[in-house]
C-alpha cells in the first residue's frame, strides 16, 4: 500500500515537472485558425481560412509584398497589349513539389480549370473572379497571354490569388485526392498530412525558388473558440493567432511571452441605410445620422484606437480612393437642425438590425447616438447565423438600417467595396434591398469596364463625391486585424489579412 | 425507426427554415448562377419530393454529399462519430464514478458533513455550464500549472480536459438519483431483515440495496447520455475536438443540409440504441419485468 501511495506521488511530481507538452521545436511553427477550409485545393474554395493555408504551398503568377505592391512571382513580368490582352513571361527554372518543372501548360490549365471553357456547370466558386478570362494563349514556352472578354482592370489584382497547381499531377491523382491528401504546389511549404479540424502538416520545400523559409515545419491548427486560442498563445502552443479583439490586446501584450501586431485592412464599418422607406427615403435624415455618430470617439473607446475615419466606404488603400473628400464630421446640433427640416422635429421611431457580434458594443454605441439626436432606434443584435440570412437575404425591408463591415475580399480596388454595397443588380449584396441613388449604377458600371487607370480614378472620384452627398450609409472608419505573435518568432501583420509565412523568422 | 423519421422530418423542415444555403454560398452571384448550382445539388424541386429523396437514401446510408465539403456526408460524420461516443463514453464512465460511491455515501450518512457537502457540490455543478468549466479547467491546468495540453485530440493527456468537463457536468445529476433511491430503499424491510440476518454492511449496501435503487438510476443514465452528446457539442468546440458535434455546429452555420441531416440522425441512431440497451438492462435488473 504504502508503495503504491509513493509511486503514485512520485508519479504525479514528474508530471507535474516535465516540461510542458505543448513546447514546440525550435523549426516549427504553429498557427491557429478558427476553422480548415473544405478542401486543400486552391480553386475550390474561396475562403479566408484557406487562402492563408494555400498561398504558403502554391505560387500564383503576381505576389503581393508588405508594401502592397505588386511583386514578380511565378511571372517575372507582364504588360498589356491592348484593353483585352495581357502579356505574362514565366519564371524559369520553377519546380513544383513533386519535381516536376513549371510550364506554361499549367498556368493555363490552372486558369482553364476554374473558367472551364464550354462547360456549363462550373464547379469553382472563384469562377465569379476571373470569368472575364476568355482565353489563355500559350506562346512559347515562357510567354502567355491572357485575353478577357471585356476591359478587365482587375485582373492583375485576381491574379494575386490564383494558385497555378501541376497539370500532369493533377490529372494522375484525380480533383479529389488533390484537395485532401495529394496537393501540390511550388510555394515554400509542401503537404505532409491533413487531419480535418484538427491540424494541416506542412514540410519546407527544399526545391522552391525563393530559397528555404526559415521554419522547417508549419502546423496549421483548427481551435473555433477563442478563449482556447488564447490560452494556447500563453502557454506556447501556438505562435500565432489572428482577429484578436480590441479587449483582448492588453493582456496579450503584457504576457511575457506574447507581442502583439496591428494593421490598418481593408475591412470597412458602416451602416446601410433603407432608402425605400421612410425616413432615410431623404437625404436630409440620412446626412442628420452621419452628422449624429461621434466615430473618434468609437475608435477610440471602443476600436483601441485602431481605426481610421473614412468619408465614405472606400478604403484609403484602395484604388482610386479620393483623400481630398472630408469624412462627415460629429455635429449633434447639425443633426437636429437636419432632422427638424426634413420634417422630423420631434424625431421619429426606427429600427437598426446587426450580425455583426464582435462588435456589439460598437452597434450599442451607434444606436445610442442616433437616438441622442432624434432618431430613437430600436437595435436588434441577431446571431451571425442562417435566421439573420435569412431575414436578410429575403427581405431587407425589415429594418431602416444594418451595421455591418465590408472586407473587400481583399481586392485594393474602389469596385471591390462599392458594387456589392451599392449596387442594385439582382443577386447584389446589401444594395439590391436598400440603396436607391440615382445613376450610381451607371457609373459603378462604367467604372468596371475599362482599364484606363487615370479615366477610371475620375471616376471613382465622382462616385464617392456622390455617395458621400447622398449617403446611402452611415459611414464610419476602417478596421485593424490584430495579430498575437510568440516572442521567439518574428513576423507583422499585413494590410490584406494575409499570413505571408515565407516572411516569419526566429527571433535572437 | 418512427423515432428516426420523426428527428429526419423535423430536422428537414426546420434546415428549409432556415434559409437559402446558395445564397450563403455565392453572395456575390448573380441569380443565374446561383440557378445552376441550385440545380445541381438538387434544392430546385419541391419539399416533398427532396425529402422523399433524402429518406430514400438516408435508410440506406446514403445521405448526399456535403454542400461544403463535396464530399459523402455520411463519411464525414463517421469519420468523426468515435471521437465524440469516446468522449461520451468517458465522461460517462467518470460522472458514474464520482456518482456511485458518493452518492451511496451521502444516503447511508444522511444529513452528515459528507452529505452536506455532496448536495452543495450537486447545487454548484449544476449550475455551472460546460463551456464555462471548461474555459476554467483550462486556465487551471493548462495555463496556470501547465500539466496538460489547453486543446487538440492527439494524446492521452489531451483527452483528460474535456473529460473532466463533461463528466463534472453529468456527475452531480446521477449523484443527486443514487442518493434519492438509495434512501427510498435502505430503510424498507428486507435491507433491515438482510442486516438482521448478520450479512455485512458493504454486502447490504452493494448487493441488497443498490440493484434495487439501480431501476432509476439506469434510466437517467441513459437519458444522460442524450444529454452528454449535446454537452459534447459545446466541449468539442472549446476544446478544438474533431467531433460530430462540432461539425454539425458548423454545419448549421453554412446551412450544409446533408450534414446537419446525417450528423442529427446518427446521434439519434445512437440515443435510440442506448434507450434500448436501458430496456434490456431493466429486465435483468428486475426479474419481474419479462420479454415477451
Amino acid at each position: 500500500m504504502r508503495h503504491r501511495l509513493l509511486s503514485l506521488l512520485v508519479a504525479v511530481c514528474v508530471l507535474a515537472l516535465a516540461p510542458s507538452a505543448q513546447a514546440q521545436p525550435k523549426d516549427t511553427l504553429t498557427v491557429a485558425l478558427v476553422s480548415h477550409a473544405p478542401t486543400l485545393d486552391p480553386h475550390m474554395h474561396f475562403e479566408r481560412v484557406g487562402i492563408l493555408v494555400n498561398i504558403n504551398m502554391f505560387d500564383s503568377l503576381l505576389h503581393r509584398n508588405t508594401k502592397l505592391e505588386y511583386e514578380p512571382s511565378l511571372a517575372t513580368s507582364w504588360k498589356p497589349l491592348s484593353d483585352t490582352q495581357w502579356e505574362f513571361k514565366l519564371r524559369k527554372g520553377v519546380k513544383f513539389h513533386n519535381g516536376d518543372p513549371l510550364t506554361a501548360e499549367d498556368v493555363k490549365f490552372s486558369i482553364e480549370r476554374v473558367t472551364e471553357p464550354g462547360k456549363e456547370k462550373k464547379k469553382s466558386p472563384q469562377y465569379g473572379n476571373i470569368r472575364a478570362i476568355k482565353d489563355v494563349r500559350i506562346v512559347d514556352a515562357e510567354t502567355i497571354h491572357i485575353v478577357t472578354d471585356k476591359p478587365f482592370p482587375l485582373l492583375l489584382e485576381r491574379l494575386v490569388f490564383f494558385p497555378i497547381v501541376p497539370r500532369k499531377h493533377m490529372e494522375k491523382v484525380g480533383d479529389d485526392a488533390f484537395g485532401t491528401t495529394a496537393p501540390v504546389g511550388t510555394g515554400p511549404w509542401k503537404f505532409v498530412e491533413w487531419k480535418r479540424d484538427q491540424y494541416i502538416r506542412l514540410e519546407a520545400f527544399d526545391g522552391h525558388w525563393r530559397g528555404k523559409p526559415a521554419f522547417k515545419h508549419l502546423v496549421i491548427r483548427a481551435i473555433p473558440e477563442v478563449a482556447t486560442q488564447i490560452a494556447e498563445m500563453k502557454t506556447g502552443g501556438v505562435d500565432l493567432i489572428r482577429n484578436v479583439s480590441a479587449d483582448l490586446v492588453p493582456e496579450l501584450k503584457s504576457h511575457p511571452q506574447t507581442y502583439v501586431s496591428s494593421s490598418p485592412i481593408l475591412r470597412v464599418h458602416y451602416v446601410e441605410l433603407d432608402m425605400r422607406s421612410a425616413p432615410f427615403d431623404k437625404k436630409l435624415v440620412r446626412q442628420a445620422a452621419n452628422y449624429a455618430i461621434d466615430k473618434q470617439a468609437i475608435i477610440s473607446k471602443l476600436m483601441g484606437g485602431l481605426g481610421q475615419q473614412v468619408a465614405t466606404v472606400v478604403q484609403p488603400k484602395a484604388f482610386g480612393f479620393d483623400g481630398d473628400l472630408k469624412p462627415y464630421p460629429y455635429d449633434p446640433a447639425k443633426a437636429k437642425t437636419l432632422l427638424a427640416q426634413a420634417g422630423y422635429a420631434n424625431g421619429v421611431d426606427i429600427s437598426a438590425h446587426s450580425a455583426f457580434i464582435e462588435f456589439r458594443p460598437v452597434f450599442e454605441a451607434i444606436t445610442q447616438m442616433l437616438t441622442e439626436v432624434g432618431l430613437r432606434t430600436n437595435a436588434r443584435m441577431w446571431d451571425p447565423g442562417p435566421a439573420w440570412n435569412k431575414f436578410f437575404q429575403t427581405e431587407g425591408k425589415a429594418s431602416n438600417a444594418a451595421y455591418g463591415s465590408w472586407g473587400n475580399y481583399s481586392v485594393f480596388d474602389a469596385d471591390a467595396v462599392l458594387h456589392p454595397l451599392f449596387h442594385t443588380e439582382p443577386g447584389g449584396w446589401i444594395g439590391k434591398h436598400y440603396t436607391r441613388v440615382e445613376g450610381l449604377d451607371k457609373m459603378i458600371d462604367e467604372a468596371r469596364s475599362m482599364v484606363d487607370q487615370p479615366r477610371r480614378r475620375r471616376i471613382y472620384s465622382q462616385i464617392q463625391n456622390l455617395i458621400r452627398e447622398e449617403a446611402p450609409a452611415i459611414y464610419l472608419f476602417t478596421q485593424y486585424d490584430t495579430l498575437a505573435i510568440n516572442k521567439r518568432v518574428e513576423y507583422a501583420a499585413r494590410g490584406d489579412e494575409w499570413l505571408w509565412l515565407f516572411d516569419a523568422k526566429p527571433k535572437r | 425507426m418512427v423515432v428516426c423519421v420523426g428527428v429526419s422530418l423535423v430536422t428537414f423542415a426546420i434546415l428549409q427554415a432556415s434559409g437559402d444555403p446558395v445564397a450563403l454560398m455565392m453572395p456575390e452571384a448573380p441569380e443565374s448562377d446561383r440557378a445552376v448550382l441550385r440545380q445541381a445539388l438538387g434544392l430546385h424541386e419541391p419539399l416533398l419530393v427532396q425529402f422523399g429523396r433524402f429518406f430514400g437514401r438516408a435508410v440506406t446510408g446514403n445521405f448526399g454529399n456535403s454542400f461544403f465539403h463535396r464530399a459523402p456526408a455520411f463519411g464525414l460524420v463517421m469519420e468523426r462519430m468515435p471521437t465524440t461516443l469516446i468522449l461520451t463514453v468517458l465522461a460517462m464512465g467518470l460522472a458514474l464514478l464520482i456518482a456511485l460511491p458518493v452518492g451511496i455515501y451521502s444516503a447511508v450518512r444522511r444529513g452528515r458533513a459528507v452529505d452536506q457537502v455532496a448536495t452543495g457540490t450537486v447545487f454548484l455543478g449544476q449550475s455551472m455550464p460546460p463551456f464555462w468549466t471548461g474555459i476554467m479547467l483550462i486556465l487551471l491546468f493548462a495555463v496556470q500549472w501547465r500539466l496538460l495540453p489547453v486543446s487538440g485530440w492527439e494524446s492521452w493527456a489531451s483527452v483528460v480536459l474535456p473529460t473532466l468537463t463533461l463528466g463534472t457536468f453529468t456527475a452531480p445529476l446521477l449523484l443527486r438519483i443514487v442518493r434519492s433511491s438509495m434512501l427510498e430503499v435502505i430503510n424498507l424491510d428486507y435491507v433491515r431483515t438482510a442486516r438482521a440476518k448478520g450479512v455485512s454492511e458493504w454486502l447490504v449496501i452493494c448487493r441488497h440495496a443498490l440493484k434495487n435503487a439501480a431501476l432509476p438510476l439506469v434510466t437517467v443514465t441513459g437519458l444522460q447520455f442524450g444529454l452528454l452528446l449535446g454537452g459534447a457539442i459545446i466541449t468539442e468546440t472549446v476544446f478544438a475536438i474533431p467531433g460530430v458535434g462540432r461539425l454539425i455546429v458548423t454545419a448549421i452555420r453554412q446551412l450544409d443540409f446533408p450534414v446537419v441531416q446525417a450528423g442529427v440522425f446518427m446521434l439519434a441512431m445512437v440515443v435510440v440504441s442506448l434507450n434500448f440497451v436501458v430496456d434490456l438492462l431493466y429486465v435483468y435488473l428486475d426479474p419481474r419485468i419479462r420479454l415477451r
